[in-house]
């Protein structure tokens, strides 16, 4: 027997980041499924944000540590530190 | 059970090494330079080696460093009024990207016009403490507990911030493509 009959909409949407993010668990996370599966609105609403978040981390990730900074480290930390310490 | 020099300094360039892209990642946004940003790195990579025998191996060892270099930013790297203007939040708090192109624009298809260095540049507009946790969590995927771990806040504040800057990055982003006129503004 359910406690409840599910979310609405505005009770889903409040919980749009923390599902995304993956953070919900339990009860919460499963109502909030149940609701988006239903729901033709809060679907495309979570899917337009889930895009956001894709194309955020996608711009931003794209740098790399630069390879003479990579040397860098392998020089002056690992190299030199060991002398130091000597 | 001693462990050599040699056998520290491998562990460390095994494990620790393969966070250097997150930590410069990091740092770049912290500092909004990159000659900075790598001073930032190699000082808080020689910290972490210097006091490798305090991390316990099979810990969460990204948080970690992040938040020595995180440490190392506050004491000696932070510059009081170095940046440019910073985004007003409490203006971007209402405003939802869905609502003004859901419409026309479901898929999201626009942002594909918008550039990497756009894309920063709005990051870096943001107040610090919204930058730092955005980062973390859109940029590198950490889960919020471990950013409450680095950033020393509670998780509800790493939501809210989140919450917030994600609010704020929309609304610049969105007035950037109306301005580039990759996407016409809401008539409503």
């Amino acid at each position: 027997m359910k406690k409840h009959e599910g979310l609405n909409c505005d009770d889903c949407v409040e919980h749009l980041y923390t599902y995304l993010d993956g953070e919900l668990t339990g009860e919460t996370e499963s109502d909030v499924r149940v609701h988006i599966e239903g729901c033709g609105d809060c679907f495309g609403h979570f899917e337009f944000e889930r895009t956001f978040l894709r194309f955020l981390e996608a711009r931003a990730k794209a740098q790399c540590a630069p390879e003479p900074l990579r040397r860098r480290i392998f020089k002056e930390v690992l190299l030199d530190n060991g002398s130091e310490a000597e | 059970m001693t462990i050599t020099v040699d056998e520290q300094r491998r562990a460390f360039e095994q494990e620790a090494l393969p966070h250097l892209d997150t930590l410069y990642r990091v740092a770049l946004r912290l500092t909004s330079d990159p000659s900075r940003a790598e001073d930032l790195v190699q000082d808080a990579m020689l910290k972490a080696l210097r006091s490798w025998e305090q991390y316990q191996p099979g810990t969460n060892l990204r948080a970690w460093l992040l938040t020595i270099l995180r440490n190392t930013f506050i004491n000696d790297y932070r510059r009081e009024k170095a940046r440019g203007p910073t985004v007003d939040l409490a203006d971007a708090e209402t405003f939802r990207l869905f609502d003004e192109v859901g419409d026309r624009d479901p898929e999201g298809r626009f942002f594909d016009q918008i550039v990497d260095d756009e894309v920063l540049r709005a990051i870096d507009q943001l107040p610090e403490e919204f930058r730092e946790t955005l980062v973390l969590s859109d940029v590198e995927g950490l889960p919020y507990q471990e950013i409450s771990t680095i950033t020393k806040v509670p998780v509800g504040t790493v939501k809210s911030r989140l919450f917030r800057a994600r609010r704020a990055l929309q609304s610049k982003l969105y007035d950037y493509a109306v301005e580039m006129g990759y996407i016409k503004k809401n008539p409503e």
